[in-house]
């Protein structure tokens, strides 16, 4: 029985073993021998050894702002939007008339991704005529010049990412809000406790663990953070927006230079996996496993 | 007396906050179908005109004289519904040898899995690009279509084998018990029984390809075999982007993804609940 | 009834295993090359806003019995990445139009050298503007044929300068009349923000420290091109008046009055808010159509005293992408296009308004409309390619520009100019070491 099954797991699992072979480590392999080679793509690659590797590190001024970029949008953003989500969260789990339709109405902009996405708020961020200058506007307030200003830019592609915390993250933080035992919080207004201190001391660290697990998600989506900058700002104002993947793709499909674009590849892997052993680290001090 | 006054003062709280986050979601909206038609000299006046003196139409019209708009549409619901066909398929097929089958190695292959997830696709996309050429798939669906039949893509195996997991596992006893085969288990139970699961893969997996547009621009070269992305992003000129089309074109765009949402939102909202629970 | 739900679950997976193995193998659109007598031409054209075929493609087409076009409009954005996957993926088009410099197709073997089909026909390259047709060649092959071109001149707005006080009919010559002239063009509103400006250098599409550092003959390398040299005093000269330039002004009043700027009706020059600006050729008709009533004069650039003008000369040209299947017939597409009758008749075709490439058909009655176009031929004396650093043509653009915006907010442009210079010596070191590799590999294969 038990070798019937462990046969069935590997059939099972054989399509994504395949797919992985074909589409995944057979391009990973020779992007790695690309990352170790001059190559434009149209002519024959020449072997250079690690010098794009040492160029990104200690000669490419881009490379270095490009990091900083993406970490500034990452660790910005994360926390916004998983505190975000989770505050919606609490707030929808309220039993009040009518609930269905806000939830509706919340989760639909993270419908909207990609070209749509960014061509839509590429017109509400306009200084002059966009939705959110024209409101602060009415409002008597002078609205900064966004995606025109270096120190507005990324500022206004998180703010995009606010747009859709009411998406999928909200409701998986929901249903797990939704398991928590109601009679701690009986116990917790019994003492007396206000809607922050059951929210701190409840509420957070009993769904620690998917709290955890989407931040680690989230890490990885936002470092490769791409569409935004490259339909929006290309990069600018003052490469304030050269997020580390558009970074890449320039390299890549602009300069045709495949090797150094593949080494930033590899870069960026190495990068991430470090954030998020850091991240599991730190993980071991505040999430709380029930077992 | 007190307490009554309470409940409602937090009742009223939570209305206004409801209502005005509602606001915030809604307006972009609101903002794009304004801007979508009125016309160019009304566009760029300042204080804007919410509601446009004139309801101009030609935005939408225009946006079809532009682009093969009903070509790119048929080609966007072909990619889309065999892409999620695939990936529907293939990843709750992987991810039951994850949550449901033991064998050795298991749990390493799915970190493994999940880390794949981390390599930036930039990465692997040339390399990728000339095996297509060499088995000759260029200028045809199948490279945007095919890869998504094995595996379906790290996430969505995940997504659905948290899912998997929350079922009890005396189903799955007492089903092994009666003889069925562990592909009949997969098809039989534990398929049905992952509606919502399977409804949040499909409506993700939608949005995504939907709005893809790296993909087919590599792949497609013939012009009437683009994608309605592929459209949009040809109205988003180098220097001249006409904002009255384009928020129209965005319009037209949006409306299948929020229409299959209102019809399906039953299932996936389950369904994203479901994923979450444990780990 | 549980049997009924198995046969139609049965049949249903078997219809999806079918239709996936559809997809897989049937080839949806067959290539219907092979009609007898008749070659398909592929022809890929960069589509612009207004998405009308080519006429000389329909042309070409209708001519000959021979010879079906099958013309395929790409979008400006990623135009140059699809048609050099296109060529990666061994199934190019049979000519393309382009705009980007030829040596850096050329130099990456992306064309088929067109000097034998030149040598056969006796091709008269006469006909095309000099400065054009030196960009053609790379390694002294011919690669491609010249098509359009854009011609620039200095626009001004002869009903501002009247109420500045300055002569409608004395157009700056020097750069420091400009600076000049800009400063009595200046008008804010009550809450101190601009909301009209005699010039803005970095508006619209040729840059002005481009212009300049042409003017001066800045050198751009060292004298066997092997270095990059963007720390000339003559380059130098160039951001220092740019810095000087925006020293007049507060910074952030000019970012927010440009981010008010717009397209059409809303361009800085047809809103009447920028009084002098640097166009090119297509802008006069813009100007009919959205401000047709706009006084308003063209006169050559400005320069420094003693120095010559300065045009660009953004070229649009017809080549041959390697691994086309029909080289020959595709080649004869080139030469139909960009002969005297063909290229006038296209270009009043095109909404762009370019300028032919072909002298005859430039300076042609018909196509000189009134005295305006004459100072657009006369600017072709002057024109220069912006392809300066072909070899690594996008960085160098990428440095050249970001010194710009770095000086314009307040950088020190010496030091940026080191920064830039370092940064292209690198790629530029690194392109011309692996531009030997490669023809030391061919030449063995060879």
């Amino acid at each position: 029985m038990k070798r019937k099954q462990a046969l069935l797991g590997f059939v099972f699992v054989a399509p994504w073993v395949i797919g992985f072979l074909i589409f995944g480590l057979y391009p990973i392999i020779k992007s790695i021998y690309f990352s170790l080679c001059q190559y434009d793509v149209l002519r024959i690659p020449q072997f250079i050894g690690i010098k794009n590797y040492t160029d990104l590190l200690f000669e490419d001024k881009y490379f270095w702002k490009s990091v900083w970029n993406t970490l500034f949008y990452t660790a910005v953003r994360t926390p916004m939007c998983i505190l975000g989500s989770l505050l919606l969260a609490v707030l929808v789990n309220k039993a009040v008339k009518g609930m269905k339709i806000f939830r509706t109405t919340f989760f639909m902009p993270s419908i909207i991704t990609g070209v749509v996405l960014s061509s839509l708020w590429l017109w509400i961020l306009n200084p002059q005529y966009g939705l959110i200058n024209s409101m602060l506007a009415f409002f008597g307030l002078h609205g900064p010049l966004w995606l025109q200003s270096t120190t507005w830019s990324k500022p206004a592609i998180i703010l995009m990412s606010l747009w859709s915390i009411g998406g999928g993250r909200m409701l998986v933080f929901l249903a797990a809000i939704q398991g928590i035992p109601k009679t701690l919080y009986e116990v917790a207004e019994l003492d007396g406790g206000g809607w922050w201190t059951k929210f701190r001391y409840i509420t957070v660290p009993m769904i620690s663990p998917v709290i955890f697990l989407w931040s680690v998600i989230e890490v990885i989506f936002s470092f490769q953070v791409f569409t935004e900058a490259y339909i929006m700002t290309q990069g600018g104002p003052l490469n304030s927006t050269l997020f580390y993947n558009l970074y890449l793709y320039m390299k890549a499909f602009d300069d045709f230079s495949m090797g150094y674009a593949s080494a930033l590849a590899w870069l960026l892997l190495v990068l991430t996996l470090v954030v998020t052993l850091i991240q599991f680290k730190i993980s071991k001090k505040y999430v709380h496993y029930q077992n | 007396m007190r307490k009554i006054d309470k409940k409602v003062f937090k009742k009223v709280v939570t209305y206004l906050l409801l209502i005005s986050i509602t606001v915030f979601f809604i307006l972009p909206f609101l903002w794009i179908l304004s801007t979508s038609l009125k016309s160019d000299a009304n566009i760029f006046i300042f204080p804007p005109k919410w509601i446009p003196d004139k309801l101009d139409f030609a935005n939408y019209a225009e946006v079809f004289q532009r682009i093969p708009f009903l070509v790119y549409l048929k080609n966007s619901v072909f990619v889309t519904s065999m892409t999620i066909i695939g990936i529907v398929l293939s990843s709750s097929f992987v991810a039951y040898a994850f949550a449901c089958l033991k064998w050795p190695g298991r749990d390493k292959v799915f970190i493994f899995v999940l880390i794949t997830m981390m390599l930036p696709v930039q990465v692997t996309m040339i390399p990728l690009f000339v095996l297509f050429k060499n088995i000759g798939w260029l200028n045809t669906f199948k490279p945007l279509i095919v890869p998504y039949f094995f595996g379906g893509g790290a996430f969505n195996i995940f997504l659905m084998r948290q899912f998997f997991r929350s079922i009890p596992s005396d189903l799955f006893d007492a089903a092994r018990i009666d003889g069925m085969s562990e592909f009949g288990i997969y098809w039989n139970i534990v398929l049905p029984l992952s509606k919502p699961a399977l409804a949040t893969v499909a409506v993700l997996t939608f949005m995504m390809i939907w709005n893809d547009f790296i993909g087919p621009l590599i792949y497609l070269s013939d012009k009437m075999k683009g994608t309605l992305a592929l459209g949009l992003a040809m109205l988003v000129g180098q220097t001249q982007t006409e904002w009255g089309m384009l928020m129209a074109a965005s319009l037209m765009m949006m409306l299948p993804a929020i229409l299959i949402f209102f019809f399906f939102q039953k299932y996936f909202i389950r369904g994203f609940m479901m994923s979450g629970i444990k780990d | 009834m549980n049997r009924f739900f198995k046969i139609i679950k049965v049949i249903g997976i078997s219809i999806l295993i079918v239709a996936f193995l559809f997809i897989l193998f049937w080839d949806f659109d067959k290539e219907n090359d092979n009609i007898p007598g008749i070659t398909t031409l592929k022809y890929w054209y960069i589509s612009g806003a207004k998405d009308e075929l080519p006429y000389q493609a329909l042309k070409f087409d209708s001519l000959r019995d021979d010879i079906k076009m099958k013309v395929t409009g790409i979008p400006w954005q990623e135009n140059e990445k699809k048609v050099l996957t296109s060529i990666l993926g061994g199934n190019p088009p049979d000519v393309v139009t382009q705009v980007t410099p030829v040596v850096k197709w050329a130099s990456r073997n992306a064309l088929v050298s067109l000097d034998k089909y030149i040598k056969r026909d006796n091709f008269d390259s006469t006909v095309f503007f000099p400065a054009l047709w030196r960009e053609m060649s790379y390694n002294n092959e011919i690669y491609a044929i010249p098509f359009n071109t854009a011609s620039y001149a200095l626009f001004y707005n002869k009903r501002l300068f009247r109420e500045a006080g300055l002569d409608p009919n004395k157009p700056p010559k020097t750069w420091n009349q400009v600076k000049k002239y800009s400063k009595k063009l200046l008008r804010k509103n009550e809450k101190g923000n601009i909301i009209q400006i005699g010039y803005l250098p970095d508006y619209y599409k040729l840059q002005t420290v481009t212009i300049m550092a042409w003017e001066l003959e800045a050198p751009f390398y060292n004298d066997d091109k092997t270095r990059i040299n963007l720390t000339d005093p003559k380059m130098v000269r160039v951001f220092q008046w740019l810095s000087d330039f925006y020293k007049d002004y507060s910074l952030n009043k000019i970012l927010a009055f440009e981010a008010g700027f717009g397209n059409a009706n809303q361009h800085g020059f047809i809103s009447e808010k920028v009084a002098m600006v640097v166009l090119s050729s297509s802008f006069p008709d813009q100007i009919k159509k959205y401000k047709s009533d706009l006084d308003y004069g063209v006169a050559k650039i400005p320069t420094f005293p003693g120095f010559k003008t300065a045009s660009s000369a953004g070229i649009w040209w017809l080549a041959i992408p390697r691994g086309a299947k029909h080289p020959d017939k595709g080649w004869e597409f080139i030469k139909f296009s960009t002969s005297k009758k063909i290229a006038l008749e296209s270009i009043k075709k095109m909404e762009s308004n370019l300028f032919p490439a072909n002298k005859l058909a430039a300076t042609d009655s018909s196509f000189l409309k009134n005295k305006r176009d004459k100072i657009f031929i006369e600017n072709m004396k002057y024109a220069h390619s912006p392809a300066i650093i072909p070899l690594v043509h996008d960085a160098f653009w990428r440095e050249f520009i970001g010194v710009q915006e770095n000086v314009k907010y307040g950088a020190n442009p010496l030091e940026e100019l080191k920064n830039a210079e370092k940064t292209i010596q690198r790629e530029y070191k690194t392109a011309l070491s692996y531009d030997k590799f490669v023809q030391q590999e061919m030449k063995i294969d060879k």
